[in-house]
Formats: C-alpha cells, sequence, structure tokens
C-alpha cells in the first residue's frame, strides 16, 4: 500500500531549552485511502501534529512527507493537497456560507467554472442551502462546524486532516458526518486522519488509530490490536490504560473533609 | 488563469466590511463616488469660503509651516493608530489557520488585507484632500500643483495605514494567541491613544500657537518636524501657497520631499511585506501561565471590610476578577490620564485668572469626569456576559449579595482615585486652603460614589453584554446626562431661589445638592436594576 504521510522523527520543542514537548520523534505511517484516528487526552500533542503535517507550524526536529510533498521544503504543495477542518477554527462572521466557501475555493485556486456549482452542491449536502445567504454570525456551533467541513472539502482534496469533526454536531448530523467520511474514504479513495476524544466514532469509521500521550505515539494499530496489546475488553478501557485515569476510589475522596455534608 | 491571492483576500476583507449593507454592496461604490463628488465639488468649496481670509492669512504667516506639519504630523499618527487600536480590541488570531492552511504566501495576505481596506481609507484621503484642496485653490495654485498635493495626502495617508496594518498584523500575532496577551492587547488600544489626546490638547489649549509664532521657538519645532516623512509634504504645500502657479520657484524642494514621500512609502511596503512572515504565525509566543499569588493584606483588608466571612470571600472573588485583567486597569489609567491633561492644559492655566473661584474650580471642571470612571468600572457588571450574572441568580440570596460586592467594589475603587485626584487639582489652585481641600475632596468622593450607584444600577436594569452595543452607549449617555443634569438643575434653581448668593457659596450648594441628587438616582436605579437582574434571560 502507498504511504501518503510519513513523519520522520517529527518534533515540535517549546520553551527554554526545549522542555515543553508538544510532538516527541514521532514516526508514524499513513495509508492511501486509509482512516485513520489520532487519539489522545488534552494538551497530548494531536493538534500540534496536525499543524506540523499541514505546514501551518515548522517542526523543531525531524521532517515529514505529506502525498510525497516534504513539508519543509514543499509547503504549496502540501497545502494544495491537504484540507484541514481545524480544532478552534475561525469563520468570518461577517460573511454568508456562500462567500465563506466562495472565498475558501478562490484560496485554493479552485476553477471559476466548478466553484460556484460545488458550493450549492456542499450547502445542500450538508443542509444549509437554504440559508446559504446569511451571516455566518447567525449560525449554531454545529452549522458553522457543517460550513467548516465544507470548506475543508472545497477543493476536493486527496487528503484530509479533521480535528474534532463532530464534536459540535447534533446527533443526526454527526451521523452524516460520520457516513460522509465512510464514502470519502471507501468510494472516492481518500486519506482521511481524524483527532477525536469521541471513541465511539473513531471505533467505527477508523481503519487504524494511534494513541498519542505527552507528544509521544505511545500505541498503534487497529482497533482489535491495540485492546489486544493492552489486555483490556474495549477501546475506552485501552485508552485509559494506556493514557492514564482517575481511580475509581478517589472519585469521592472529597467527601471525606469536615464539613463537606453540609 | 487564477485570480492573484492578493486580490481574493481584498476582496474577502472588503466583503467583511460591507456586510452591514449588503443590499446595497453593487451601488454602495457609485453611491460613495457621488457623495465624494458631491463634497469636493461643491460642500468643502462652500465650507471654506466661511473663513477663507483667515485661512489665507493663516497660510501665509509665519506659523503656517510648523501648523501644517503639526497637522499633516497628527493626520499621519492618526491612521496608524485605527488599524492598531481596531486590531487590539479584538484580537483574533483564529482566521489566521485558515490563511496558514492554505496555499498563499503572508505577503498576500497583508497585501490584500491592506488593499481590502483600501476603499475606505480613499474616503478619508478624499475628504482631507479635497478639503485642502478647496482651502487653497483661491490662492491661484495650477492644475500640477493642486496633483501634487492631492498626491501627497493620499502617500502620506497611505504610508501611515500600511505602517499600522503592519504593526497590527505583528500584534495581533503577538497577543491574540493567549487570553493574557488578549487583555493586553485590549489594554494597549485604550491607552495608546493617550498621547494623541495629550498633543491634541496642546494643540487646543496649550498655546501652541504663540510658541510657533516666536521664530526661535518655531524654528526648533519645524527642524525637528522637518525629520518625519509627514513633514515632507507640508513644506511642499506651504511653498505652493506662497508661490500659486509657479511650481519652477519651488522646484528643487517638490522634487526633493515628494521623492522622499515616494522612497518612503515604497520602502515601507517592502519592509512591511518582509515582516509578514512574523504577522501570520501560529507558533505560541509564551508558555507563561498567570497564576494567582497568596492574597496579600489588600486582599485580607477588602475581605475583613466585607465582614470576613463568606460576603467578604464574594467581595474578594469581584474584587480580584476586576482587577486582573489590564482591561480594565488601562480604563481607569487613561480617565486619570485625561484628567491630569485636563488639569495641565484647561484647570491649570485658568485658576491664576479666575482668583474668586479657585476654591472650587478644580472640582467643578474634573467631577464631570467622574461619571466616566464610574461607567468603566461600575459598568462591566454586565460585560461578561448572562451567563456570569446566572451564577449568583442560582446562589440563596446571591443576587443581593451580588450587587451589595460590586457597589462596595465600585465604590473602594472609584472613590479613592476620585479623591486623589481631587486633591490634585484642588492642591493647584493658590486659593486652596486646608478646609477648602477637605470640602472639595469629601464631595469628590461622595460625587463619584454616587456616580457609581448610577452606573451600577442603571447596567443592570439596561444590560449591555457588549461595549460595542447600542445599550452601552446608550447607558453612559443616560449616566453622563443625569451627572449634567444634577448639577444644572440645583444651579438654576438656586440662581432663581437664592439670587444674591456669593458665587463661591452657590456653587458648593450646587455641589451638594448635586451630590444628594446623585445618590437619590442612584438608590432608584439600584433598586429597579435589582428587580431587573432577577427578570434578565
Amino acid at each position: 500500500m502507498k504511504v501518503v504521510i510519513r513523519t520522520d522523527k517529527l518534533s515540535k520543542y517549546y520553551g527554554k531549552g526545549g522542555e515543553i514537548k508538544a510532538v516527541d520523534k514521532l514516526d508514524l505511517e499513513v495509508y492511501e485511502g486509509e482512516t485513520f484516528g489520532l487519539l489522545g487526552p488534552n494538551g497530548a500533542g494531536k493538534t500540534t501534529t496536525v499543524r506540523l503535517l499541514n505546514c501551518i507550524i515548522k517542526p523543531t526536529g525531524g521532517t515529514a512527507t505529506v502525498n510525497g510533498f516534504d513539508i519543509l521544503k514543499k509547503e504549496t504543495e502540501v497545502k494544495r493537497v491537504t484540507g484541514l477542518l481545524a480544532e478552534s477554527p475561525g469563520l468570518y462572521e461577517k460573511l454568508s456560507a456562500k462567500e465563506f466557501l466562495e472565498f475558501i475555493g478562490a484560496l485554493y485556486d479552485v476553477p471559476n467554472d466548478i466553484l460556484p456549482e460545488r458550493i450549492d452542491d456542499l450547502l445542500k449536502l450538508f443542509e444549509l442551502y437554504d440559508r446559504r445567504d446569511d451571516l455566518l454570525e447567525g449560525y449554531s456551533r454545529g452549522m458553522k462546524q457543517k460550513v467548516l467541513i465544507a470548506a475543508a472539502l472545497i477543493h476536493d482534496p486527496p487528503i484530509l486532516f479533521l480535528d474534532e469533526p463532530t464534536s459540535m454536531l447534533d446527533p443526526r448530523a454527526a451521523l452524516m458526518v460520520k457516513d460522509l467520511i465512510k464514502k470519502l474514504a471507501n468510494s472516492a479513495g481518500k486519506t482521511i486522519f481524524i483527532c477525536s476524544h469521541i471513541l465511539p466514532i473513531v471505533e467505527e469509521i477508523c481503519d487504524r488509530i494511534g494513541i498519542i500521550n505527552q507528544g509521544k505515539l505511545i500505541a498503534i494499530g487497529t482497533v482489535d490490536e491495540i485492546v489486544a496489546q493492552t489486555r483490556t475488553r474495549t477501546l475506552e478501557e485501552a485508552f485509559i490504560a494506556i493514557t492514564g485515569g482517575v481511580e475509581e476510589k478517589e472519585l469521592l475522596a472529597w467527601r471525606e473533609h469536615k464539613g463537606a455534608g453540609a | 488563469m487564477p485570480v492573484p491571492k492578493w486580490l481574493v483576500v481584498a476582496r474577502n476583507e472588503y466583503r467583511i466590511h460591507t456586510s452591514r449593507i449588503r443590499r446595497i454592496r453593487t451601488y454602495f461604490p457609485h453611491l460613495v463616488t457621488g457623495l465624494l463628488a458631491v463634497y469636493v465639488a461643491f460642500i468643502a468649496p462652500s465650507f471654506a469660503r466661511l473663513f477663507i481670509d483667515d485661512f489665507l492669512a493663516f497660510i501665509l504667516s509665519q506659523v503656517a509651516l510648523a501648523m501644517v506639519q503639526i497637522i499633516l504630523f497628527l493626520i499621519f499618527i492618526y491612521f496608524i493608530i485605527i488599524p492598531i487600536t481596531q486590531t487590539l480590541r479584538e484580537v483574533q488570531t483564529e482566521q489566521l489557520e485558515i490563511f496558514l492552511a492554505a496555499p498563499i504566501k503572508p505577503s498576500d495576505v497583508l497585501l490584500g488585507e491592506f488593499m481590502g481596506q483600501m476603499p475606505f481609507y480613499a474616503i478619508f484621503v478624499t475628504i482631507i484632500a479635497g478639503f485642502f484642496t478647496a482651502v487653497l485653490n483661491p490662492l491661484g495654485l495650477d492644475m500640477l500643483q493642486i496633483v501634487i498635493i492631492i498626491g501627497i495626502f493620499v502617500v502620506t495617508i497611505l504610508s501611515a495605514f500600511w505602517i499600522g496594518n503592519v504593526i497590527a498584523a505583528i500584534l495581533r500575532a503577538k497577543f491574540g494567541k493567549t487570553a493574557r496577551g488578549r487583555d493586553i492587547g485590549k489594554a494597549l488600544a485604550l491607552i495608546m491613544a493617550l498621547p494623541l489626546v495629550a498633543l491634541v490638547y496642546g494643540i487646543q489649549f496649550g498655546g501652541i500657537f504663540e510658541v510657533l509664532s516666536d521664530p526661535g521657538a518655531s524654528g526648533n519645532i519645524k527642524a525637528f518636524l522637518s525629520l518625519l516623512p509627514s513633514s515632507w509634504g507640508a513644506e511642499v504645500i506651504v511653498g505652493f501657497a506662497s508661490n500659486p502657479g509657479n511650481i519652477g520657484a519651488v522646484g528643487f524642494e517638490t522634487l526633493t520631499r515628494v521623492g522622499g514621500l515616494v522612497v518612503f512609502f515604497i520602502a515601507v511596503l517592502f519592509l512591511g511585506t518582509k515582516a509578514a512572515n512574523r504577522a501570520y504565525s501560529l507558533e505560541p509566543t509564551t508558555f507563561t501561565v498567570s497564576r494567582a499569588k497568596p492574597d496579600g493584606a489588600f486582599y485580607k483588608t477588602v475581605k475583613y471590610l466585607g465582614g470576613g466571612g463568606s460576603f467578604g470571600t464574594l467581595l474578594v472573588s469581584v474584587f480580584k476578577d476586576y482587577s486582573r485583567r489590564l482591561e480594565n486597569l488601562s480604563k481607569i489609567a487613561y480617565i486619570v490620564g485625561l484628567i491630569v491633561m485636563m488639569n495641565i492644559f484647561i484647570v491649570g492655566p485658568r485658576l491664576s485668572e479666575q482668583y474668586e473661584l479657585g476654591l472650587i474650580l478644580p472640582l467643578l471642571m474634573i467631577q464631570f469626569m467622574f461619571p466616566i470612571l464610574a461607567v468603566f468600572v461600575a459598568g462591566e457588571v454586565t460585560l461578561r456576559g448572562k451567563e456570569a450574572l446566572f451564577i449568583y441568580r442560582k446562589t440563596p440570596s446571591g443576587v443581593g449579595r451580588f450587587i451589595k460586592a460590586r457597589l462596595i467594589q465600585g465604590w473602594l475603587t472609584v472613590v479613592p482615585i476620585a479623591a486623589a485626584v481631587t486633591v490634585l487639582s484642588t492642591s493647584l489652585s493658590p486659593q486652596t486652603t486646608f478646609i477648602s481641600l477637605l470640602t472639595n475632596t469629601g464631595l469628590g468622593a461622595l460625587i463619584a460614589a454616587g456616580n457609581v450607584a448610577i452606573a451600577l444600577g442603571l447596567f443592570l436594569l439596561i444590560p449591555a453584554f457588549s461595549e460595542k452595543s447600542v445599550r452601552f452607549m446608550l447607558n453612559v449617555l443616560i449616566v453622563i446626562f443625569v451627572s449634567i443634569e444634577s448639577f444644572v438643575i440645583p444651579l438654576f434653581g438656586l440662581m432663581r431661589v437664592l439670587p444674591n448668593l456669593d458665587t463661591v457659596a452657590r456653587l458648593l450648594y450646587v455641589l451638594l445638592l448635586q451630590t444628594a441628587l446623585g445618590w437619590l438616582v442612584g438608590i432608584v436605579f439600584l433598586f429597579l436594576g435589582s428587580k431587573n437582574l432577577n427578570r434578565i434571560e
């Protein structure tokens, strides 16, 4: 299978002497047409990894290739072949959904003879067509998330990075996005790199997952392989076993103090 | 062929700025062009005719060059500051990710953002250049001179805007990534206007005309100003005014100054695009997390003043939340700065002239700043949003305790400042006695405390959840109106009832009545505000 994302000791250190290791010597391979999930607790390095692979920030060590393009030497080419739904993305609230997608399409050089139709199709897909001229400031968080997913798809890139794609969506929209991701991977041959906290979704749609903690990749494989490696029963248990969690006996310790029952 | 990326960004920027008038966006440029044409052809010349004789005398006088240099310098600095303050007031870096993930160079983004705002800058340029052309035209300037003058304004203002945009973009990248940084940005946005205000006060009240009339002092100021690019155009304009229709008489000066201005513009354009990489970055700028220190003597005293128990803790919490925002502290610093400038430029020079009023004049003048200080401090109550208020609604007796805590916090913040500035202002008067100092300070403190009650009650009665909202502006106007009316009504009332009363005594009674009225209105607003807080949904 062709490798489309390959990281080679990819590192991003911050602070004096690089004491904060956001991503630490990450070695990872993602195959063409694969849906890969990167899991990890808050601050584990997921978003930093996505930003490095999209040439938004520069690594302090190592490198990576995306669709064969080196992220250090071929920034523009990398950006052309990827679509990104960022974790906390900015929308231009004073634009309508249609205007925003026109803007993003133009940034990615989508030809003018294709762009209007594609915008309409995407807005219809996400059930936003009737509100295409409303300013984004009037949209709910879920609707904004749909617009952002549409923006990530606007130039039809072969590789999609989706950072928490369903976190703000209602169950119906989340199901639609989940089905869309499956279709993009299975029918359109897209490679999809997902970061998420929602384990059931990752479990359902990802072919393989990686678990990252404190910048280091500490587990990689299919869900079954990871569950087997950790000798647990579910992905949730495996995740807790790998990344650590609060022991049950500690949960009510706060009540034991004097006067807590008042 | 793909559209240039800077044009894509510029078009987007233009759309954002015209989103409120989307319905007429197509006609907007024609409408504005038409209105500006009317302004340039009719309004500006008609306006100029009102004072053309005085202006012509001025432009040919000794002070003209330095004054035009100062005016252009003010315009230059003002147009640098506009984009910076606009950006700092609401630092947003979320959109950066869109640009950084897309195949576009940072210099294209910077240029596009600038070009997208260009049509609005062009309006400013036309208004200013149109005015100057109208007032200079009667001198008999030829077409080339007029074109060069317009060109000077265009290049000067565009250079300033570009510099402002570049600095704003760099500051956005610097401050926008952390809450602390955004707070610093908001604080800076207000404070950075103070030097400009000082300069305007200096020109308006500081006797700068008299200084410029003195050839020695004027020469030094001109020599200093001539180093600034904003002044180069001024030299050409004044040169044209002295030699209308005869560009050859000032040909060398025109060539060097206008050439210098153009080179300056190209240089800042080049340097700005080079700085773009620093302006569009999501690399974290700091990993320092603001940490709370253990309560010191101040907070322990505040807690003690609050009774030491749970209310004391609540009061300290309200105080901490307020005082740890640099934005809030900068607002206080801004008002204190304005009061200091009022004393230097307005109150101080008049104290020697107003012998009789010297006892009370300082308080009389500065007390009109207290309502704004009160709004800045107490008006903050609703600016953190409804959710923050609902916390108190949820707790037993929460609303009453919250209002009490905010009122005490407002008093503990505003009253000492009002008292301190009153002491300083009153001390400037040679007529001040110990008794008048005590009286003024006490009155100043009481007036300010009343203003806090008015502002707090009003903002609870008419909650403003954003400083940009109409309600916020309305509340500010109401507080100022109440403050002025509570002064004016007793003033005219006493003039009618006790017409023979000594002026100082009358003003003292007016201030006493004003204090009482202010407190009365404050209590009513607080009562109504507390009722409304329970109803906010």
